[in-house]
């Protein structure tokens, strides 16, 4: 597995806990979000970073809940198909204004990387490493957009303007 | 017509050798099927029944002599000759080859079209009324709004993926002649009591096996603000559109089970966060792209042409033509002409290669270089003077494409059906050649007067068949084709939804049925009295014995 | 793919380059003519159906289907109208229909 990031932010691994399993001190863990609710953010205070792991089927209301305590989000893609994670991640991004790390994990293809990265994701989780050089030449494909993305960048739009923002 | 800059050219460029690596990758395998087929389909590459088939997108149905002589030159280099247009005003291909396919994209992007979105889970190329910009019923040119949502969908990061395809129509003018009420989102171009201009939004229309009919969830949605509302439709469609059952994914079912209050006040809620962002582009972009779309500039013309009324006299089928093909144009002494593609005996929405160059070279003469497709699968030349009609008409004769049947009961809809269609049940293309052979007498089309009907070969509804005055539908019992008759629909601004009348028939017994369905109209219809306006009147069970009964 | 079909099957696909349709041949290869086509139930149709998988690993086709065939003499037709219409091609352009096959033709 290869962790590639998209924005450039460099981030480390983080252990995503089991069913029933407690972290040791200090490590970087993601919380299944179910586990998160029903436990509440404290049962985990020991950990070095909390973060969530989400399903893509997470309602944004649910998470709102947690956010603030969060210092990353895995969204699960159970499909890449599941357009659902695009909306998951731009809502986390504009409407509850987080600023950690949002991972992609699951069976996303190379060719979605700069739908990821202009939803508003920093990194992606690569099983197949063979496709590690088709995501970075995927990211790089389009170099200007017709719409402003998840934090407002001026879009072509814009740019035939001259309007920067 | 747009005109690409650099950024339109440049986006349409990559995407081709995006699509060309793609595609390589595939061949080589290192990319599954499963996920080059949502790949190819957002660049509207299908495989069919017979073999691919590809979807070019005439955006909004306008496009000009250059691009159909390309679409006319790609037919015959790497078709076999012709194209079918379609009821999303789309043209498709029937026979290109995967490896062939990035060079048609290629030769497509030269005259700036392309088939970017014209299939897959996302926003599909926008629709429009044929005759936007061109016609006295008009309260804005819708185009511009098209083109907008054109751009601000196209590679959208977010709504790539949705739950199933999306679809938008958009009509300026009182007439609705792109059944808006039918869409995913249907538009229509308001004014306010300050003159301004807006939007009403209709939301959770569409056909397939489940027919239901837009609903209004804004009256006025102002110009500002037209692409942020959009935006906070598709995202809350996006997250609670139904993804368990593809049957059961569209925005209309979303809309139904959420009540349209309730999808609306969710949509304000969401609308209200990101209004007045810059997902609504600068005013400046609007009128850069309103202008593309100014009206052209017509020479003086008389109201009437006697050159034109002589001809008339002197032949019938120019006088239907004269009469059934040409619609008011808002500037004096011109109209547009609808060229149907509606042979009798032809196979409805073909154009050969040979008659496309036509329809360019006559636009180049006649019609500004400006050509339409409309969603009832017919070519428009719009802003044509009157004086000019027949010459235009004697070289569209010649090429088979004189026919004087618009809006007449041989204008139908009718879908590929199993001939091309892997989705299909049954045949609908035979069914509509033996129905305009049945019919083939002007006199007779003339006298039965303005009837729409459509016709689709499975359940899916491409051809529209709940929205036929008349409608038929063509089903697969026991491996059987089979046809249902639907009487009452409409797809024009008093959208409605069409009847079954009762038991289906085989392939001849639906032409008879036809044929009796309209032997009742003509006994009872009061004078002046169109087809649905007397089954309002008078109901299903006068038909339904007339149709049943006998037999 | 497998649907549970019963009686003699044949295996159709489309060729991955131009998206042909085609059928399992008894050679082992695929061709658009019936003529050529292999056939088989039960296990000869598994062990068939083995063998056509490879050359959807190898991307030479694409969307191995099983469909059920009409047997006359030792020759394999399609038996549901939409797999007739896949063997010969759209009805409507008989100019068209390159899949046609001569010996279909005289039945």
């Amino acid at each position: 597995m290869t962790l590639l990031s998209l924005t450039g932010i460099e981030s480390g691994p983080w252990i995503t806990l089991l069913d029933g399993e407690l972290p040791s001190e200090g490590d970087s863990i993601a919380v299944p979000i179910a586990r998160l609710l029903e436990e509440g953010v404290s049962a985990f205070a020991t950990a070095g970073a909390l973060g969530a792991a989400v399903p893509t089927g997470t309602s944004f209301a649910e998470l709102e809940e947690v956010v603030r305590s969060l210092t990353f989000v895995a969204i699960e893609f159970s499909a890449f198909g599941d357009g659902r994670g695009f909306s998951l991640a731009v809502r986390l991004r504009k409407d509850m204004g987080f600023k950690g790390e949002i991972r992609a994990v699951g069976p996303v293809m190379p060719d979605q990387a700069q739908f990821l990265l202009r939803s508003g994701f920093d990194s992606v989780e690569i099983t197949d490493e063979s496709r590690v050089g088709a995501f970075r030449v995927s990211l790089e494909r389009f170099n200007e957009f017709y719409q402003t993305d998840y934090m407002g960048a001026r879009s072509i739009a814009h740019a035939r303007h001259g309007i920067s923002q | 017509m747009y005109a690409y800059d650099k950024f339109d050219r440049s986006l349409v460029d990559i995407r081709v050798a995006e699509f060309r690596d793609q595609v390589e990758r595939r061949v080589k395998g290192d990319l599954t099927e499963e996920e080059f087929r949502p790949i190819r389909l957002m660049n509207g590459l299908y495989l069919q029944l017979h073999a691919y088939m590809l979807r070019v997108a005439v955006p909004y149905g306008t496009m000009s002599g250059d691009q159909m002589r390309r679409l006319a030159h790609i037919a015959r280099k790497y078709d076999k000759g012709y194209g079918h247009f379609t009821t999303r005003q789309n043209i498709q291909f029937n026979w290109p080859k995967l490896s062939e396919t990035p060079d048609i994209l290629a030769e497509l992007a030269d005259v700036e079209m392309h088939a970017i979105q014209t299939s897959g889970n996302c926003i599909r190329n926008v629709t429009s009324d044929q005759f936007a910009g061109a016609t006295a019923d008009e309260i804005a040119d819708p185009r511009p709004y098209a083109e907008l949502l054109r751009q601000w969908s196209s590679f959208h990061p977010e709504f790539s993926f949705l739950p199933r395809k999306f679809k938008f129509a958009i009509t300026g003018a009182d007439q609705d002649r792109a059944a808006v009420k039918w869409h995913d989102i249907g538009l229509i171009v308001r004014k306010n009591d300050a003159g301004e201009i807006g939007f009403e939004v209709i939301v959770g229309g569409g056909m397939g096996r489940t027919p239901v009919i837009g609903k209004t969830i804004r009256e006025f949605l102002p110009e500002k603000d037209f692409l942020s509302y959009q935006e906070a439709i598709l995202r809350v469609y996006n997250e609670q559109g139904r993804r368990d059952n593809k049957y059961k994914a569209r925005i209309k079912i979303l809309v139904e089970a959420m009540g349209a209050e309730e999808f609306a006040r969710q949509v304000e809620v969401e609308w209200e966060k990101i209004k007045d962002s810059h997902i609504d582009v600068p005013q400046e972009e609007v009128a850069r792209i309103q202008a593309f779309f100014q009206p052209p500039e017509l020479a003086n013309q008389d109201a009437t042409s006697a050159v034109t009324s002589e001809f008339a006299k002197k032949n019938f089928i120019f006088a239907s033509w004269l009469q059934n093909n040409t619609n008011a144009h808002k500037v004096q002494g011109y109209v547009n002409i609808t060229i149907s593609l509606k042979p009798h005996g032809g196979i409805p929405g073909d154009a050969s290669a040979e008659q496309m160059d036509l329809v360019a070279a006559l636009s180049d003469e006649y019609s500004q270089s400006e050509i339409r497709v409309s969603h009832e699968q017919n070519l428009i030349l719009p802003h044509v003077a009157l004086k000019d009609l027949p010459a235009i008409w004697a070289d569209l004769d010649e090429a088979g494409l004189g026919t004087a049947n618009v809006g007449l009961l041989t204008d139908m809809i009718v879908c590929p059906g199993l001939d091309y269609c892997a989705l299909a049940n049954a045949r609908s293309i035979p069914i509509a050649q033996a129905i305009t052979k049945r019919f083939d007498d002007m006199k007779r089309l003339q006298d039965i007067g303005p009837i729409k009907v459509k016709m689709s070969g499975c359940i899916n509804a491409c051809g529209h068949h709940h929205a036929g005055h008349i409608g038929i539908l063509g089903v697969d019992r026991k491996g059987q084709e089979m046809y249902q008759l639907l009487l009452g629909g409409s797809g024009a601004e008093d959208a409605t939804k069409a009847a079954i009348l009762g038991p289906g028939f085989d392939e001849h017994g639906i032409v008879d049925a036809l044929e009796k369905v309209v032997a009742v109209y003509l006994g009872v219809r009061e004078d002046g009295e169109e087809f649905l306006s007397t089954y309002r009147r008078i109901g299903a069970q006068v038909f339904k014995e007339a149709v049943y009964d006998a037999a | 793919m497998a649907k549970k079909i019963k009686g003699p099957q044949m295996i159709l696909a489309n060729r991955l380059d131009d998206g042909r349709v085609v059928f399992f041949t008894k050679d082992g290869g695929w061709n658009s003519d019936t003529v050529f086509a292999a056939y088989g139930e039960g296990e000869t149709l598994e062990a068939l159906l083995v063998e056509a998988d490879k050359s959807a690993a190898n991307n030479l086709i694409v969307g191995t289907e099983l469909i059920g065939a009409t047997i006359d003499g030792d020759q394999a037709y399609p038996s549901h109208i939409k797999h007739i219409m896949q063997a010969k091609g759209p009805s409507v352009r008989a100019d068209l229909g390159y899949q046609v096959s001569a010996d279909w033709e005289r039945r």
